[in-house]
């Protein structure tokens, strides 16, 4: 999974303390400092700007009830990165209409006018969020978020071989549009 | 300056991303929301115990709803093979929103351009629908159909039942 650190570990473990003590001064700065890292990573998944702040929200709201179940043995961020994941995917699922759930269609990309509505993103995210759902939802978990394979699948309700040659999909989609960009 | 490979391309952005650089931003703010989620269990309460009150009807009717929803789903999937996608899908999503106008009929909407937020998806289903008559089984055309049916119950229902607990 995904380590990383742009924030000063410290001042991140102790906003986390306060606020697993119910302090909400440290949830608002915690918030600060992580929502465009929630933000992004629910935009990456879900591939919908208005899906992506709502389920942002959501992330937050859960992590305001749950984040006594964080035991500090992981990284805080790394924590975090599962938990927004988590609630993306089923975002999503809860979200698909009715006809997607009966006959399994997929959604395509976002369009070029989407994209657009997004405000500045950086070359990766603009094709990322152009994938189909299947292939966009195992790139980004895979290639950038770190999972293996056999947690995606468990994640995604498929089999280890189909998130394989979705990522395949994806990346040979992404070269293709940036090659011909 | 000649444009880096594909694959040195990926490994800078996919690197970018790790170290959470370049994000983008919300377009709307949503800290209030959040605010709002975690301190309003007490209002919560106060509005699920107004909404039990005089909700009856429209729980009724939401029930009625979904139960409509449910039979066109099995019905449509059961059959989805031997007849005509669109004909099924339009007969029974114009039975379900005149059964939704219908039973929303006596109720105040919450916006008042709702009709012609209406009318804008009809039109848009009238062309979908044109385009179908040339290819009946365009697995995209159908998608787009049924997101624009979709839509229009959503619609519908959201001017009619306000959502009490939306961020």
């Amino acid at each position: 999974m995904l380590v990383d650190a742009i924030h000063p570990c410290d001042e991140l473990e102790q906003l986390v303390k306060r606020t697993q003590q119910g302090d909400q001064a440290a949830f608002a700065a915690l918030y600060e400092q992580c929502h465009r890292r929630v933000y992004a990573l629910c935009l990456r998944l879900l591939a919908d700007q208005a899906h992506a702040e709502d389920a942002s929200q959501e992330v937050f709201v859960q992590l305001w009830h749950k984040i006594s179940q964080f035991d500090g043995k992981s990284k805080f961020t790394t924590w975090l990165h599962s938990v927004t994941s988590n609630i993306a995917i089923s975002y999503l699922r809860k979200h698909k209409n009715w006809l997607q759930k009966v006959v399994s269609f997929e959604n395509s990309g976002m369009d070029e006018a989407g994209i657009a509505l997004c405000g500045d993103l950086n070359g990766l995210d603009k094709l990322v969020l152009r994938l189909p759902e299947r292939a966009r939802l195992v790139f980004v978990l895979h290639g950038v978020e770190g999972y293996r394979h056999e947690e995606i699948a468990e994640m995604l309700g498929m089999a280890v071989g189909s998130s394989k040659s979705q990522y395949h999909r994806a990346k040979k989609l992404l070269q293709e549009w940036y090659e011909n960009d | 300056m000649t444009k880096p490979t594909f694959d040195e391309f990926l490994s800078q952005e996919v690197s970018k991303a790790q170290q959470q650089q370049d994000l983008p931003e919300p377009q709307r703010p949503l800290w209030q929301g959040i605010d709002k989620a975690i301190n309003a269990q007490s209002d919560t309460v106060h509005i699920n115990e107004a909404a039990k009150g005089n909700g009856v009807w429209r729980q009724m009717s939401a029930l009625a709803a979904a139960t409509c929803v449910g039979m066109c789903v099995m019905y449509f999937s059961l059959s989805i093979p031997e007849q005509n996608n669109m004909v099924q899908m339009s007969q029974y999503f114009e039975q379900q929103k005149q059964i939704l106008l219908v039973q929303y009929g006596n109720q105040p909407a919450l916006t008042n351009d709702w009709q012609v937020q209406l009318q804008e998806l009809e039109e848009a289903e009238q062309a979908i629908k044109l385009a179908l008559e040339n290819d009946t089984q365009n697995a995209a055309l159908l998608q787009m159909l049924a997101q624009v049916y979709q839509q229009q119950l959503d619609l519908i229902e959201r001017v009619h039942q306000p959502r009490w607990q939306k961020i």
